[in-house]
């Protein structure tokens, strides 16, 4: 469907501006995690929303999945959503040096520190260059160990569309990698683009 | 004589940025590469003074063109130009070669320094 809801220039700035959000959570993780973290290409979709779980397993593969929500509102209002595999959890308490295995709530703060960092740098640097004012609700445990096709309920989502941006990290000596996709329904679409066209029109 | 600088970058945006922030008063004739191995193709048809190199791109990114540059020789010289801010890629880069780390989004004014300290723009 309407990948025609943005411009080639829209999409491109979208991607452009992501990156940058990107390279500064990823230099944020890799300060909490002393590792290199390798970042690659973000990617644009606008999907259904039944097309987002089948979006979401071709990034994240036939692992179960552990993941965090967090809410932004503001100018741009929306959902982020860290997708971590299930066995990159627990290499996540071994990275941050917990030498015996955790307890559960040691392991679920650690996930939301980690989520947080990740969704605080990305979507703030994202809205700091299109100027937009936006604030974020308290990270909370999505599900725990669950396919990734029943993670979101998409029957929920009453939006025609919705923005699918996926940004990938990884480290390079570990094997652990998260995934950050950003929710948007059909009316912030149009806000957003509407904040490209300003930043695009500033240039 | 003007130089010729060669941009690196799979985002136009990102392209026409850097661009509009090179100093006024260098005398530049501009070409673009969108990935890696494009950029490897117009390096190797010479002539290229200074390369202003993305780090995150599909096909092959920053860090593989500058380890094929070194590999022939690296006669340009490659400022990097990147969102990916971490002190470890900032290192990385220069030990493959590239004079100088710029990053995203660009600073014109940081961006003049950096090249009159390699003499390149006035």
């Amino acid at each position: 469907m309407s990948t025609a809801l943005f411009s080639e220039d829209q999409r491109d700035a979208l991607q452009e501006l992501t990156n940058i959000g990107m390279g500064q959570a990823g230099a944020s993780v890799a300060a909490v995690l002393g590792e290199f973290v390798m970042l690659s290409v973000p990617r644009i979709l606008v999907l259904k929303p039944n097309l987002i779980p089948p979006a979401l397993g071709r990034i994240v593969g036939p692992e179960k999945v552990t993941a965090v929500r967090q809410g932004f509102h503001g100018d741009l209002r929306g959902e982020a959503v860290v997708v971590y595999g299930v066995a990159h959890c627990r290499e996540l308490a071994d990275l941050m040096g917990y030498d015996e295995a955790l307890d559960e709530a040691t392991e679920r703060e650690l996930l939301l520190d980690v989520s947080n960092v990740l969704v605080g740098a990305c979507l703030g640097g994202l809205a700091e260059q299109i100027n937009a004012e936006m604030g974020f609700s308290a990270p909370s445990l999505m599900a725990t160990e669950v396919e990734v096709a029943s993670l979101l309920d998409v029957q929920r989502m009453d939006s025609p569309c919705a923005l699918f941006v996926e940004v990938n990290f990884s480290l390079e000596k570990r094997s652990f990698a998260c995934h950050l996709i950003m929710l948007l329904p059909e009316d912030q679409i149009l806000v957003l683009r509407d904040a490209i066209d300003r930043f695009l029109a500033s240039l | 004589m003007a130089s010729t600088v060669l941009v690196v970058d799979d985002s136009a945006m990102a392209r026409k940025m850097l661009i509009r922030s090179l100093p006024a008063a260098w005398d530049v004739e501009v070409r673009q590469a969108t990935n890696g191995l494009e950029a490897l193709a117009a390096y190797r048809q010479g002539d290229v003074d200074v390369m202003f190199l993305d780090l995150t791109m599909p096909e092959m990114d920053g860090f593989q063109v500058l380890e094929a540059l070194r590999a022939e020789g690296l006669n340009c010289l490659v400022v990097v130009v990147s969102a990916d801010i971490q002190p470890e890629a900032q290192e990385r880069v220069k030990r493959l070669g590239a004079i100088a780390f710029v990053k995203k989004p660009v600073d014109a004014e940081k961006l003049g320094v950096v090249l009159r300290e390699y003499g390149v723009a006035l």
